[in-house]
């Protein structure tokens, strides 16, 4: 199952940020979409449209798993974390992104 | 790749939680969302407000994150089912016929497969059950398949066999047990000790046999079985303990078996070895008498690492030592070997006479599923012309083929689906028939059941055959978009490909169905030649009843000979009794003869002959009342007695042995190491069947009861009017004379006769009705073929006819094709039919497979019955009004 995700470039970003974010640490949809605004200073806004059906795919990939659990509100909030497979893939797609964005960049100094 | 589809199962299993469980999730975010909003100034409302905004349509979302579960493909398949039932609901008269169709067919699967599963696959139900074996002594010299072990065989094969272990005895006895007066005869299993623990059946209340049960001298003690606790105790535990009577001593109740299967046979109680009457009475002799009670039946279980092979070589060994040490027992006619012994699995023995007739059976009604796949396919390859029109509107609408293919197999599937429902019911009700004929082979009946292997086969039965009628229309599907668009209705739409797939069907049908005819028609031949073979003696108001060996009432010759004279004086003078006789040789209870090797004493000139000779032994009258002519010399005498010079009765056959020269005054005698006991022939009798309609009839000779007098044996009367009425005055008679024989296996000659021929009437009835099936739904398959053709080619008859065709050749040109069809499927049929009657050979009597008199009667009732099939709907061709016809489209 050692493969990345082969979808459009959006698409394999937010599974890669995904899974990134929960190498920090268990958490659930909203304080990952949270969790992405701050580190990526605002940048990065997730649509919850597109949130949770990837979350949810993730999960059927075996790649995370999930658990109902208490969040820090006293509210019952659906956690997500890291599985070992999917410390893998987030190692295999780390790769393939670095190569891929330096590539790019390659190309885009070449032309400036 | 396994732990995915694991996933992926659960989340469908689980759909309604998954369901759940996003809403929950999505509901979260929302709050957390407006909570941080609120925060952030906005007023509660607000904050609600632009919450559910921002965040769009949660449905949409919802659907998306099911979507990514593949719940979506789930619901794909529901929305195919119910579109797939609506559709099926628009054309009754199709899925009616097709579910029905169907049921029949994987109802007679169904049914089948139940009865394999129980006789032939599933191990037996005891501890390590494919381990057990049997320890099988036969004599093949004197034709001899089962040789009972006799309880000095058992404690040297207990003694000295290394590859079996935990040697148990078993035989079967019936007595009378007297429980508060009331006396009930039982089947009585008589076991060693050890029986139970070796089998692994542990008791339901008390406890079964111990060791010291089997020691001489033991109380007596009783195990019952089950059913039979159930039905006289009530299913009370306080019967443990309870003193019954049986064979005039007390026997205590210990134990009641659980509710489980048992073998070799059923029986209504057990007892150990010590309390039988009989086996014990012998016990005494073990010492002296070598074959003492030589009616034991022993198994036991392989030891570890040990194979049946190896165990075979051993008990070989162990005979072949036998032979050394007991000459005159075990070498009746002078040569080593004669006693054969070998290790049989258990389960292979139950089951060996079954196995035969359920491959052929299993095989007869898979090719009636075959047929039924094949019409149905025929009939949902019309419907889909019908429906041409909606196949390519939808896919002018987008649908993707394969959605389309989906769509047609998910209501192939249905309709499979409902036909093994009722397939199922039907086959349930059949069990019972079923069991009770396969009982006539095996003793293996007990795990016939529909448990969940058959469920989980008629699942699979059902979704193949769903999936195999369901593919002819489907891989059609884009073939005719074109010509449907095109013709907007399908009517004339049908492409030649299609039409050829049909005939194709309806040829291979044809081609099935002949074989199953040719299979009816053979084994009816035979049972028809089976039962017009004269027999040679009367049925005619004949009684006949077992008279149970009893060791312990006639000791000695002299004492059983004084026993049998008694009771046939009794038996003649009881108003009713026309004649009586005491024999071993009531024809068709014995299937194979006894054969024994003796020595035909020749002239001065000529040299001796050694034949091996089935012998019997009669009282006097016993072939005058079979209606058995006497062809020379006369019958016995009661003066032909031990003191007396030996005599025999001897059949035409044996007299064949001495060339046409008179035998009568001529002497045998049987072969042995010592000198020759000459006896004499005074009678040659004529040939009768005495194994039955289908054994050869082999030499045989006769000794009289007064000179190889032997206990028990069966009785013989022949009656005034109704035997069966004579029961309790024949009964009195024999206790009269002493009250403990038991007078059991009361039968009629006819009832007899019948028995024999029910097994082959049966057979041939069960094939019969599958063939007819086979035959009727191939008949439809046939018209329906020509109705839709000629549906089609309306406009062609309607031309041919206004150009000036003749009602008589457009008539002639329909069947004409349905003719050629069946012609090719019948010499198809031919093929089929060659190489399946060489199933059923092992079946058949005096007729062979390749009859060409049967293949020729099939062959012209299937085409003339095909063409009455067609005729129906080939007459509508003939009454097209041209005009019509061509102004229709």
């Amino acid at each position: 199952m050692a493969r990345p995700a082969r979808t459009d470039l959006l698409q394999g970003t937010l599974d890669l940020l995904i899974l990134k974010t929960l190498a920090l640490g268990p958490q659930h949809g909203w304080g990952i979409s949270q969790r992405l605004r701050q580190i990526s200073e605002d940048v990065l806004r997730v649509n919850q449209g597109s949130l949770y059906p990837a979350l949810h795919r993730l999960e059927e990939h075996g790649w995370i798993a999930a658990e109902w659990g208490v969040s820090d509100q006293n509210r019952e909030a659906r956690f997500y974390r890291l599985t070992r497979a999917g410390t893998r893939q987030l190692k295999l797609e780390t790769d393939q992104w670095t190569r891929v964005s330096s590539a790019v960049a390659r190309v885009l100094d070449a032309s400036s | 790749m396994v732990g995915r589809i694991v996933r992926r199962l659960r989340t469908l299993l689980r759909a309604g939680a998954v369901d759940r469980d996003i809403s929950r999730e999505l509901d979260f975010h929302v709050r957390m969302e407006i909570d941080q909003r609120v925060r952030a100034g906005l007023s509660p409302e607000e904050a609600r407000r632009s919450t559910l905004r921002d965040f769009g349509s949660l449905p949409a979302v919802r659907e998306d994150v099911r979507d990514a579960r593949g719940m979506t493909w789930w619901d794909g398949l529901r929305q195919d089912i119910r579109f797939g039932l609506r559709t099926l609901r628009r054309s009754p008269g199709y899925t009616t016929a097709a579910v029905l169709i169907l049921a029949l067919g994987i109802g007679a699967n169904t049914a089948m497969f139940s009865v394999v599963n129980g006789v032939l696959l599933e191990p037996l139900p005891y501890r390590e059950g494919d381990d057990l074996v049997l320890v099988q002594q036969s004599v093949p010299a004197f034709n001899l398949a089962t040789l009972g072990v006799s309880i000095p065989e058992l404690y040297e094969y207990r003694e000295r066999l290394a590859s079996v272990r935990d040697l148990v005895e078993y035989h079967s006895m019936s007595f009378v047990l007297l429980n508060q007066g009331e006396p009930d005869r039982v089947d009585t299993g008589v076991v060693s000790a050890n029986f139970f623990d070796m089998l692994g059946v542990r008791p339901l209340h008390g406890r079964t046999l111990v060791d010291t049960d089997d020691d001489s001298g033991a109380e007596a003690v009783l195990v019952l079985s089950h059913e039979y606790w159930q039905s006289k105790f009530g299913g009370e535990a306080s019967v443990v303990g309870r003193v019954l009577e049986m064979n005039n001593r007390p026997h205590t109740v210990v134990g009641v078996l659980p509710p489980h299967p048992q073998y070799p046979r059923h029986n209504d109680v057990y007892m150990s070895t010590s309390a039988c009457p009989f086996r014990s009475a012998q016990e005494a002799n073990v010492a002296t008498v070598r074959r003492a009670f030589g009616a034991l039946q022993v198994f036991g279980r392989l030891a570890p690492g040990a194979s049946v092979t190896h165990a075979s070589t051993e008990l070989a060994a162990i005979v072949g030592d036998f032979d050394d040490r007991f000459p005159d027992v075990y070498q009746r006619a002078g040569t080593r070997g004669e006693v054969v012994v070998q290790a049989t699995p258990l389960r292979e023995q139950l089951v060996q006479d079954a196995r035969p007739m359920l491959l052929a059976l299993t095989g007869t009604t898979m090719l009636v599923l075959l047929i039924a796949c094949a019409n149905v396919a025929n009939l949902a390859l019309a419907r889909t012309v019908r429906r041409g029109r909606e196949l390519a509107v939808r896919t002018a609408l987008g649908a993707a083929r394969g959605r389309l293919v989906r769509q047609l197999l998910t209501e192939s599937v249905l309709v499979a689906g409902a036909g093994g429902v009722i397939g199922l019911g039907l086959a349930a009700l059949s069990l019972e028939l079923l069991t009770g004929f396969v009982g006539r082979f095996t003793p293996r009946t007990e795990q016939i059941g529909i448990d969940g292997t058959v469920l989980a086969f008629t699942l699979v039965a059902a979704c193949a055959t769903g999936v195999l009628f369901g593919l002819a229309p489907a891989v059609t599907v884009r073939r005719n978009l074109a010509g449907a668009m095109r013709d907007g209705g399908g009517q004339a739409g049908e492409g030649a490909g299609r039409q050829g797939a049909r005939s194709v069907l309806v040829v291979a049908q044809v081609a099935v169905s002949f074989v199953l005819l040719v299979g009816a028609a053979l084994l009816l031949e035979s049972f028809y030649k089976l039962s017009s073979v004269p027999l040679g003696y009367q049925t005619d108001r004949i009684m006949t009843a077992a008279l149970f060996g009893n060791f312990s009432v006639a000791q000695t010759p002299e004492e059983a000979l004084r026993l049998n004279t008694a009771i046939l004086e009794r038996l003649r003078a009881t108003p009713g009794v026309r004649a009586a006789a005491i024999t071993n040789a009531v024809p068709q209870t014995a299937i194979n003869p006894l054969q024994i090797r003796v020595r035909i004493e020749g002239g001065a000139d000529e040299n001796p002959i050694e034949r091996d000779i089935d012998q019997r032994v009669a009282s006097e009258g016993y072939f005058d009342l079979l209606g058995v002519n006497l062809i020379a010399g006369r019958d016995f005498r009661i003066t032909d007695t031990a003191t007396a010079p030996a005599v025999a009765i001897i059949n035409q056959e044996m007299a064949g042995l001495w060339e046409g020269r008179d035998p009568i005054g001529r002497r045998f005698a049987v072969v042995t190491n010592a000198a020759p006991a000459w006896i004499e022939v005074v009678g040659v009798a004529g040939d009768f069947r005495t194994f039955g309609a289908d054994r050869e009839i082999v030499p045989q000779y006769y000794r009289p009861l007064t000179q190889v007098p032997f206990g028990g044996g069966r009785l013989l009367a022949a009656t005034a009017g109704d035997p069966m009425t004579l029961v309790p005055a024949i009964k009195a008679a024999v206790h009269t004379v002493n009250a403990t024989i038991p007078v059991e296996e009361i039968q009629t000659l006819e009832d007899l006769r019948s028995d024999r021929l029910s097994v082959p009437g049966v057979t041939a009835a069960l094939l019969s009705i599958f063939a007819g099936v086979a035959l009727f739904v191939t008949l439809a398959g046939i018209a329906g073929l020509i109705g839709t053709a000629v549906s089609q080619r309306t406009r062609e008859f309607g031309l041919r006819m206004a150009l000036g065709a003749s009602r008589g050749s457009v008539l002639q040109l329909v069947l004409g094709q349905g003719v050629v069809l069946v012609a090719i499927g019948v010499v198809l049929g031919i093929g089929g039919a060659i190489a399946f009657s060489r199933l059923i050979n092992r079946f058949l009597f005096e007729t062979t497979p390749t009859d060409p008199l049967a293949y020729a009667i099939v062959a012209v009732v299937f085409v003339g019955a095909a063409i009455v099939a067609a005729v129906g709907p080939a007459r509508r061709a003939t009454t097209i009004d041209p005009l019509t016809a061509l102004r229709a489209e």
